[in-house]
């Protein structure tokens, strides 16, 4: 097999692109999609997805029956917005039901054979973005003896399924500072950790339908100010210049900072990953934490399907699963999951400068690096849940929506469309630092879907403070902590959107 | 490419316009002939390396064909209609599709691109990488103007929905026609048949759907949802006034047979390579020669079969090259030329290589199976190592895990004709049985 040849011929991946994915790690079908992207071109799939089924098997990357394709997103068959606007949407509902009807993350086949290590210093619950920036960062500061268990492959949950937006303009201080730190962490993370991110500082354009969300935006960019964001408020007219493209039918306000910006997600994942492994740290994924064996007031060990681990500290990180681990050592979280959707288009040359935002409505939608339109559209009926299907309504809500703002965007066509779980706190707050009666178990989740773009920033400033020996020298880990949902004080984030 | 001389007219002959340039056509052929028979070759330029890009598949199955139509990016030319005056565009190619100046990404980098390592930390060189891959990417312009009023959306109550009118469809078709069971035969082709009726024309004129079935064709199906009324097929019909279809039915029968899979081989990407489903169509239906020097590579039977109906149409062949099954690349090399096929470097014997000259090579591989559908609808898919490729999971009778979904054909893996027609037949005495019980629930 030549290394020259083409293996997915809409997006130029070759056989060399499957192997260096494998000798990166890269070893099931859906990591190596992501990996070299092959199987997301206009094709989706049709003529290469067989041939790397092929190459696992006959390289013996992968025995048969860990060999499953990838999930076979709708479209099949490239769908203009346009015809989607035909759908009726389902108003004041929930976006029943999605497709696939069974997601597998977790595949048996994929399990490593081999037990986990007995022992580490640390045990990160969680292979997503704030686990693995955090095990980087803990091993920067010397603390390598950890370990980061992840149920499937890395990019699995929400951090592989984000739009990649990133943006300093918030509603609370604490979220604007660490935003503003983890765009500056993410402008030199290809010089830190070797691997291109692709961030792009088109800005984000926030726009104001009704007067109270225009008054909130105006709020909103006072702070910003204090912050030194260079938030910009606008008149319809004036953004008009940001996005040529766009109708500005009904919009009262709008509010543009520049350094605001989009990444591909994916590579953040990678770039953590390989980091933290040379510094020493070990990642299992397709490694399931089974429960917890604590003793006066401490966890002791971490069970998973791969044997016991024993440990000092325990830090969850799991994200809209958090609850769930969570309850296995009887604690409980206010987390609940919610279902956001998301598609992305056919590749277009670049047009749209900024992500584009409606503050009302939570539809927004940028350009990524590869020219797609990705965007998406909450549903305030949305139940809670772990249900990551790809539902019609949303295809309907969301093509009513975009098509909207964006009428040419009608011709435009859909390639894929897919959810990621939001892990919703009932003050759209995080839930940080130490679990009150198990003060080795640190909690490290409840970003309300904006965790990707925290997570540098946050997981430098969570590595200083376990290396401090988690006490008071940070405000994060006090601020945030879990039993401020009882005290009842709360301060509400309300810059949320998607 | 030329025309077969024998091949009736198709149509009024008429004019298409290439970048700017006129260019002659046949009125309702898929506008790819035309070019193709104009001697137009290199329809695109790929993504990342710039490399040129041609039709191969000739059932939207792959992207190589795509550009751009009356304003509108990234259509399968091998699908869409010729029609007069039809403005065609090619995308990603700069100053043009035949001298690419980006192209160069393509020698200059012959080990290939890293783009995730690439200048990763190094100052400056990140950043103007960063601009010039923006550029790059992409294919195809926003569009400028406004999509036309759509069609309303149709909305289909049906007992039972079959994806595919191959012959396994069909079969099953037949079987629920005999059952009085009302039901859909989705096809994404302008004809019934699938690829059988491309192997035997004569044989298959007289195939068609159960008495009373409603047939739709060229319909692609984009995918199986669930939504408070139940499981729903969402498909995308109408031909030039394209509209969405949403069929809700009882149990679905999918069929959808299989495409071509790709081969690794070395420029296993240039204009001139085509599937042996491209040629079919090519000869049969287009009439239209592959090239006037053809190697046919690939998986025995399927060259034979290949090989076949190209004498039938007086082909000049120059290599028929079937290998056995457990071949992943088919025993070729490498394809040579620069913007086309020119040649083919293949392994005869213990290790000898042996170059060939032609202008078009066919491969020719058993097909793999359309397995999206049903695994969207629950049904469990797996790779076979007899097939090497997936399948979906189910019994002789096509009955899989999911009590609604059936399948049959080659998404089990590929099939004679017989097999095929019996799968089909079977799952659908299966269909009609369940259908009895779901009625009598009601």
């Amino acid at each position: 097999m030549s290394r020259k040849a083409i293996v997915c011929a809409c997006e130029d991946v070759t056989v060399a692109d499957l192997e260096t994915a494998v000798a990166r790690g890269h070893r099931d079908v859906e990591s190596i999609k992501r990996y070299t992207g092959f199987g997301t071109g206009v094709c989706q799939g049709k003529s290469c997805l067989s041939t790397v089924g092929r190459f696992l098997c006959d390289r013996k990357v992968q025995s048969a029956d860990g060999v499953s394709p990838f999930t076979p997103r709708p479209p099949l068959f490239p769908t203009e917005l346009s015809l989607y606007a035909t759908l009726p949407v389902a108003e004041k509902q929930a976006d029943v039901g999605g497709v696939p009807l069974s997601l597998r993350i977790s595949q048996p086949a994929l399990k490593p054979k081999s037990p986990v290590r007995s022992r580490a210093d640390v045990v990160i619950i969680g292979g997503g973005i704030m686990g693995l920036a955090l095990a980087y960062n803990l091993a920067q500061r010397g603390i390598k003896d950890v370990l980061v268990l992840e149920k499937g492959y890395l990019c699995a949950g929400a951090s592989g399924r984000n739009g990649g937006g990133v943006r300093m303009q918030w509603g609370t201080a604490s979220n604007i500072s660490l935003a503003k730190r983890s765009i500056d962490l993410m402008k030199r993370f290809a010089r830190d950790l070797g691997i291109n991110i692709w961030l792009r500082q088109g800005g984000y354009l926030f726009l104001a339908r009704s007067a109270a969300v225009a008054e909130k935006m105006e709020r909103a960019t006072k702070l910003h100010h204090q912050h030194g964001v260079k938030t910009e408020l606008m008149s319809p007219d004036a953004a008009r210049d940001v996005v040529p493209e766009m109708s500005f039918k009904d919009i009262k306000l709008c509010a543009f900072n520049p350094e605001d910006g989009v990444i591909f997600p994916w590579p953040f994942l990678w770039g953590y990953a390989q980091g933290a492994t040379k510094l020493g740290v070990g990642i299992e994924t397709f490694t399931s934490v089974t429960g917890f064996e604590v003793s006066e007031g401490r966890i002791r060990k971490v069970r998973t399907d791969r044997g016991d681990i024993a440990c000092e500290t325990v830090v969850l990180a799991a994200g809209a699963w958090s609850p769930e681990i969570a309850k296995l050592v009887d604690v409980k979280l206010p987390n609940e999951p919610h279902r956001h959707e998301i598609l992305s288009t056919e590749p277009l040359k670049p047009f749209l400068g900024p992500l584009v935002s409606i503050l009302d409505t939570g539809l927004y939608f940028s350009q990524s690096m590869r020219g797609e339109i990705v965007g998406g559209m909450g549903n305030p009926f949305e139940p809670a849940g772990l249900e990551l299907g790809s539902s019609s309504n949303f295809l309907a809500r969301f093509s009513r929506a975009l098509t909207e703002q964006l009428p040419q965007a009608g011709r435009v066509k859909v390639l894929r469309q897919w959810a990621g779980a939001y892990d919703v706190t009932p003050d759209n707050n995080p839930i940080l630092g130490r679990t009150p009666g198990l003060p080795n178990l640190l909690q490290m989740s409840g970003f309300v879907g904006h965790g990707f773009m925290m997570a540098p920033a946050v997981a430098e400033r969570m590595a200083a403070w376990m290396a401090e020996g988690c006490g008071t020298s940070d405000e994060l880990f006090t601020r945030f902590t879990l039993d401020r949902f009882k005290s009842g004080k709360l301060e509400r984030e309300d810059m949320i959107i998607g | 490419m030329r025309r077969l001389p024998q091949s009736p007219r198709k149509g009024a002959a008429i004019t298409v316009e290439l970048d700017g340039e006129p260019i002659p056509a046949i009125e309702g052929e898929p506008v790819a002939c035309s070019l193709l028979a104009a001697g137009e070759t290199v329809f695109a330029r790929s993504v990342k390396y710039h490399r040129p890009r041609g039709p191969t598949c000739f059932e939207s199955s792959c992207s190589n064909c795509l550009m751009r139509v009356d304003g509108a990016p990234n259509q399968f030319t091998c699908q869409v209609p010729a029609r007069a005056g039809m403005r065609l565009e090619r995308q990603n190619a700069f100053p043009s599709a035949k001298m690419d100046v980006f192209a160069s990404i393509d020698w200059l980098f012959p080990k290939g691109l890293d783009h995730h390592e690439m200048f990763a930390g190094v100052p400056v060189a990140e950043n103007v990488m960063a601009k010039v891959a923006r550029h790059l990417a992409g294919l195809g312009l926003f569009p400028k103007t406004e999509a036309d009023p759509r069609p309303a959306l149709e909305v289909i109550r049906i007992p039972v929905c079959i994806v595919g009118a191959g012959a396994a469809g069909l079969a099953a078709s037949s079987v629920l026609s005999d059952a009085s069971v009302a039901h859909w035969v989705v096809e994404q082709d302008a004809h019934v048949g699938g690829r059988f009726s491309l192997r035997d024309p004569a044989a298959s004129k007289d195939w068609k759907a159960g008495p009373g079935a409603t047939v739709a064709l060229r319909t692609q199906v984009v995918g199986l949802y669930v939504d408070a009324e139940g499981k729903f097929l969402l498909a995308l019909t109408g031909g030039t006034r394209q509209r969405l279809v949403k069929i809700y039915a009882r149990s679905y029968l999918l069929a959808a047979g299989g495409h071509s899979p790709l081969l690794p081989f070395e420029n296993n990407d240039l204009p001139g390579i085509f599937t042996a489903h491209a040629a079919a169509v090519l000869l049969r239906r287009e009439g239209l020669l592959p090239g006037s020097a053809v190697a046919i590579v690939g998986e025995s039977d399927a060259v034979d079969e290949t090989k076949r109906l190209c004498d039938q149409f007086g082909v000049n062949t120059v290599l028929a090259l079937g290998t056995e099954g457990s071949r992943v690349d088919g025993g070729i090399v490498r394809a040579h030329g620069p913007t086309h096929v020119r040649g083919i470097t293949v392994t005869v014997g213990a290790g000898s290589k042996k170059r060939v000259d032609c202008d078009a090579i066919v491969v020719a591989m058993p097909p793999s199976a359309r397995f999206e559908l049903a695994r969207q609808g629950g049904a469990r898919v797996a790779f076979s190592e007899r097939h090497r490729g997936f399948v979906v999971e189910a019994n002789e009778d096509g009955v899989t895990q999911v009590p609604d979904i059936f399948v049959a054909g080659d998404v089990t893996g590929p099939k004679s004709f017989e097999q095929a027609r019996a799968q089909g037949a079977a799952a659908a005495k299966h269909v009609v049985a369940r259908s009895e019980q779901v009625g009598a629930m009601r």
